[in-house]
C-alpha cells in the first residue's frame, strides 16, 4: 500500500471507530441494570441551565456513559483479559483467578475495623444480654485464606485475625471453624460457602452451643447456571457454579418470617433462583431481620444469630436444634431498634461474620 | 473534559471534527473556538468567564501595544497586559498559599480564600503572555478577536500544554493546509499519546496507589513508588503533549515537541532540554534573556538560573516542596554550568545513573504533598528508620506491575520510535490504530476517573 492509500486508510480507521461509537452510543438500547456487576446503571442526567452551570450534568453524562457504553460488557472483558495475559498482572480490581475459582484479594488487615466491628457487638452485649445468654462469636474466612498461599497472593494471617477478633470480643466463646473449611467448600465464582460442603460447620456450631442437630438432607441442584458475584466482577470467560440446596424433614412444618417486608417467606425462595443472584434463594437474601420458628425442635433452645450473608445459607442446617432462630443483619438494621421486637431472654447469641465483612465493618450500623 | 474519557472520544471529537471540515475555510476558527469553549466549559463551566475576560484584555492590548510599539507608551500597555494577566494567576493560584504563609510566619488569624484552581489558568496566561510580548517585539497584533480566542482557548493545548507561543503559530491562524497525510499523522500522535495515558500512565499510578494503601514499607515499595511515579509522570504527561500535537495536526496547526526522551539523558541540563521543552523555552525566552542569561558574569548568571527556578517551581504548585524541587534543580544546573557537566562526561554510565537518581528525588519532592513528606520518601529509599529491604507487598507488588513497569521503562527510550517506524511501516498499520483505540476504550470503559497529573497546574 502506498503511503498516500495508507494515510487516508488510517484516517478511515480511526474515524470507523470514532464514528461507529458515536452513532452506536446514540442508537442503541440502553440497559439500566448491570446483571453482572448486580447494580442499577447510572440514568441520563438532567439537562437543565443549574446541572449545568454547576456541573453536574457533566459529571452525571460520563457515569452514564462509561455505564451505557454500547457493548460495555465485552469491553470489560478485552480490558480483564489484557490485564492478566498482556501486563501479567496479579488481579484485575483486586480479584484474580486460581484454577478456576476467582477471590478477592482481602489485605491488608484492618485492626481498626475489627476494633469498630467488635464496638458494635459490644454495644448488643451491653444493651440486651446477661449472664443468661451464652453469647458466641464465629468467623469464616474467606475464599482468599484458601486461595493465597499456593498462587503468590497476598494474604491475611488469618489465625492473628481470629485471636484479634476473639479477644476483642472477650465476652463471646470463640467457635473456630476454619480448620473444617477449604476451597472446595466455596464456590468458584462467588464469595459465599456452598451449603452442601458445610453440614460440619452447622456440627461443629451447634455442639459449642449445647445444641443437637438430627436427620438427613437431601440435596438438589438448581436446573440453572449459577454465575456469582465474583464472575461478573471479573468479567473472565469462567466456567459457571451449580447451586445445591439442601432439605430436610426439619425444615418442613418451620415457619419463616421476614420482618423487614412483613410477610412470610420460605427457607428456601425458588422464585430468586433465575434472579440476578440465585443465592438469595438461601432465606431470600439480604434481609435485616428474619425469625424462623420450628414446632418440632426443642422449645428451650433458641438462638439470635448475628450476622452476614453467609448465614443465609448456614441458619437452615441449624433449624432442628432450635425451636426459634432469629437472624439479624446489623448491616441493615441499627442494633438500637432491636429491643423493640426481639427478646433477648433465655436465648443463646451467634455472632457469626465473614473476614471480608469484619475487614470492612464501617457497613455495620 | 478529558481527552481519555469516552465523552471525549466518542462525543466530542467526531463532533468537533465533523464541524470543523464541513464549515467554509473562514469559519474554521470560529468552530475551533466554538468547540474548545464546549470542551473548557465542560469541566469549568465557571472560569469560561475568566478566561473569556483574559482574551478580551489579552486582544485590547495586544491592539495597543501594536499600534504604540515604537513609543513609550507600548512598553507600557505591554507591561499592564503582562501584569493583567498575572494577577489573575497570582490570585486564583497563589492568594490562599500567600495568606497560609503569613499566617505561619506570624502567627496572624487570617482567613483563607478557598479559590479554586482554574483548570489550565497557568498555561494559558503563559501563552497571553507571549502573545503580548511577541507584539511588543515585533510580530504583528492579531486583528481578529476570534483568531487571537482561538489561539488562547484551542482545546487541544488548552489544560495542559504544550506551552504555544503565538509568534510559532500567528500565521498557522490565518491560513493553514490540511490533508490526508497531515491528518493521518495527527491520528498516530493521538492514538499513541492516548495508549501511554490509559495503559501505562494510569496504570502505574495504580502501583503507587497500591503501594501506598497496602502498607508494609520496604527499601524496595520506597524504590517501587519512586519508579513507578517517576515512569508515570512522564507517560502521563508526554501523552497529553502526543494527543495535544496530534489533534493540533489534525487541525492543521504544528505544535512544537514538548518531549524529546527525556530520560535518556546524560545531565539535568540536556534532561531540562528534552523535558516540558515548551514551559523551559518559554522561561529562557521571557525570563531568563531578558534578565541578562549568561551575558552579564557568571555571577549575574548564577542569579539568573536561581530567579527562573524559583518561577518554575512555584509555577507547578503553590507550594514550598514546588519551590524546592526548583531549588533542587537550580543547584544541579549550576553545578553542571561550573563544574560537574566535564566530570559527568567522562563516564556515560555514570552520568545516566546520576541523571536518573537525580530526576527520580526531584520527582519524590513533586509527588509529596510536602517538604516532611518528600523527606520522608528519599530517606525510605536508603533504609530511614530501620524498614526492612523488601516486604511481602511490595514484592507482590514487582510480580504484579513488572510488564507495565518494563514497558515503561523500554517506551521511554528512542527503543519505542524504531518499533513504532516498523509498525508504521507495516501494511496492517491502520489495523493496528484501530485495534489500538478498541483496547484504550476498554480500559476506559473498565476504568474510573483518572485526571491527568498536569491539571493541577
Amino acid at each position: 500500500m502506498d503511503r498516500g492509500k495508507k494515510n487516508i486508510a488510517v484516517c478511515l480507521a480511526f474515524a470507523f471507530v470514532l464514528g461507529g461509537g458515536f452513532f452506536a452510543s446514540l442508537w442503541m438500547p440502553k440497559a439500566g441494570y448491570s446483571y453482572s456487576e448486580r447494580r442499577k446503571l447510572a440514568e441520563k442526567p438532567q439537562l437543565t441551565v443549574r446541572t449545568l452551570w454547576e456541573g453536574r450534568f457533566m459529571e452525571g453524562f460520563e457515569e452514564y456513559l462509561q455505564d451505557t457504553f454500547p457493548f460495555r460488557e465485552g469491553f470489560r472483558r478485552a480490558k480483564a483479559l489484557a490485564a492478566k495475559n498482556v501486563f501479567f498482572r496479579q488481579d484485575n480490581h483486586g480479584l484474580y483467578t486460581v484454577d478456576g475459582w476467582i477471590a478477592a484479594v482481602e489485605y491488608p488487615m484492618h485492626e481498626e475495623a475489627l476494633a469498630y466491628a467488635a464496638s458494635r457487638f459490644h454495644y448488643i452485649f451491653e444493651e440486651y444480654l446477661d449472664e443468661d445468654n451464652q453469647v458466641f462469636l464465629s468467623v469464616i474466612p474467606d475464599k482468599n485464606c484458601f486461595l493465597a498461599e499456593g498462587s503468590g497472593h497476598l494474604s491475611m494471617d488469618y489465625a492473628a485475625f481470629e485471636k484479634s477478633m476473639a479477644e476483642k470480643v472477650s465476652f463471646a466463646s470463640y467457635i473456630p471453624i476454619s480448620d473444617l473449611l477449604e476451597r472446595e467448600d466455596y464456590y468458584k465464582t462467588d464469595t459465599h460457602w456452598r451449603q452442601e460442603r458445610i453440614t460440619d460447620v452447622a456440627e461443629r456450631l451447634a455442639q459449642a452451643m449445647g445444641a443437637e442437630l438430627s436427620g438427613k438432607y437431601q440435596a438438589h441442584t438448581l436446573a440453572q447456571d449459577f454465575y456469582g458475584v465474583y464472575y461478573g466482577q471479573a468479567a473472565l470467560p469462567l466456567a459457571p457454579d451449580r447451586l445445591q440446596y439442601l432439605t430436610g424433614a426439619s425444615m418442613e412444618g418451620c415457619r419463616v418470617y421476614d420482618w423487614q417486608n412483613g410477610r412470610g417467606i420460605g427457607v428456601y425462595d425458588m422464585e430468586k433462583a433465575a434472579g440476578a443472584d440465585p443465592y438469595e434463594i438461601f432465606l431470600s437474601g439480604p434481609l435485616s431481620y428474619v425469625s424462623i420458628e420450628n414446632p418440632k425442635a426443642p422449645k428451650d433452645k433458641k438462638l439470635v444469630v448475628f450476622r452476614d450473608s453467609f448465614g443465609s445459607s448456614l441458619a437452615p442446617l441449624l433449624i432442628s436444634g432450635y425451636s426459634e432462630i432469629a437472624l439479624v443483619d446489623i448491616r441493615y438494621l441499627h442494633p438500637a431498634h432491636l429491643g423493640r421486637f426481639l427478646d433477648f431472654e433465655g436465648r443463646d447469641v451467634l455472632f457469626l461474620y465473614s473476614t471480608s465483612v469484619l475487614n470492612n465493618s464501617n457497613t455495620m450500623k | 473534559m478529558l481527552f481519555s474519557s469516552l465523552t471525549f472520544l466518542y462525543y466530542f471529537l467526531p463532533v468537533a471534527v465533523g464541524l470543523y471540515f464541513l464549515v467554509p475555510r473562514r469559519a474554521r476558527n470560529g468552530v475551533l473556538l466554538l468547540c474548545s469553549l464546549v470542551f473548557y466549559a465542560w469541566g469549568e463551566p465557571k472560569y469560561v468567564l475568566l478566561m473569556g475576560v483574559t482574551i478580551l484584555l489579552g486582544y485590547g492590548f495586544g491592539l495597543l501595544v501594536g499600534k504604540h510599539r515604537e513609543g513609550k507608551c507600548g512598553k507600557a500597555f505591554c507591561i499592564l497586559s503582562v501584569a493583567a494577566s498575572l494577577s489573575f494567576l497570582l490570585y486564583f493560584k497563589y492568594a490562599d498559599f500567600i495568606l497560609g504563609s503569613i499566617h505561619d510566619a506570624t502567627g496572624w488569624d487570617i482567613p483563607l480564600l478557598g479559590v479554586t484552581l482554574p483548570i489550565g489558568i497557568s498555561f494559558y496566561t503563559f501563552q497571553m503572555v507571549s502573545y503580548t510580548v511577541d507584539v511588543y517585539r515585533g510580530e504583528e497584533a492579531q486583528k481578529s478577536l476570534v483568531g487571537l480566542a482561538a489561539y488562547i482557548a484551542m482545546f487541544p493545548q488548552l489544560v495542559a500544554g504544550p506551552i504555544v507561543r503565538y509568534s510559532s503559530i500567528a500565521k498557522q491562524l490565518g491560513d493553514r493546509r490540511h490533508s490526508w497525510g497531515l491528518a493521518a499523522y495527527g491520528i498516530r500522535r493521538f492514538v499513541i499519546g492516548l495508549a501511554k495515558k490509559a495503559l501505562l500512565a494510569n496504570q502505574l499510578g495504580e502501583a503507587c496507589s497500591q503501594l501506598q494503601a497496602m502498607g508494609g514499607e520496604s527499601v524496595l515499595s520506597y524504590w517501587l513508588d519512586a519508579a513507578a511515579f517517576t515512569l508515570q509522570i512522564y507517560f502521563d504527561f508526554s501523552g497529553y503533549s502526543d494527543m495535544a500535537i496530534g489533534l493540533g495536526s489534525l487541525f492543521g496547526f504544528r505544535f512544537q515537541e514538548n518531549f524529546r526522551y527525556p530520560y535518556v539523558a546524560a545531565s539535568i541540563t540536556e534532561f531540562w532540554r528534552r523535558w516540558h521543552i515548551s514551559l523551559g523555552s518559554w522561561f529562557r525566552d521571557y525570563v531568563y534573556i531578558p534578565l541578562g542569561g549568561n551575558r552579564k558574569g557568571w555571577k549575574r548568571q548564577v542569579l539568573n538560573i536561581l530567579a527562573v527556578w524559583v518561577l518554575t517551581g512555584f509555577w507547578h504548585g503553590a507550594s514550598w516542596n514546588f519551590l524546592a524541587w526548583g531549588l533542587f534543580f537550580a543547584v544541579l544546573l549550576i553545578a553542571e554550568k561550573l563544574w560537574l557537566l566535564k566530570r559527568l562526561q567522562k563516564s556515560k554510565v555514570l552520568s545516566h545513573a546520576y541523571t536518573m537518581f537525580s530526576v527520580m528525588l526531584g520527582f519524590l519532592l513533586f509527588q509529596a504533598g510536602s517538604l516532611g513528606q518528600a523527606l520522608d520518601g528519599i530517606g525510605g529509599l536508603f533504609g530511614a528508620g530501620g524498614i526492612p529491604l523488601a516486604s511481602e507487598e511490595a514484592l507482590y507488588c514487582l510480580r504484579s506491575y513488572a510488564v507495565v513497569l518494563l514497558a515503561g521503562g523500554i517506551g521511554a527510550t528512542p527503543i519505542v520510535r524504531d518499533v513504532a517506524r516498523r509498525v508504521k511501516a507495516a501494511p496492517a498499520e491502520p489495523l493496528f490504530v484501530a485495534v489500538l483505540l478498541l483496547t484504550v476504550t476498554a480500559y476506559l470503559v473498565d476504568g474510573s476517573f483518572n485526571p491527568f497529573l498536569y491539571f493541577r497546574f
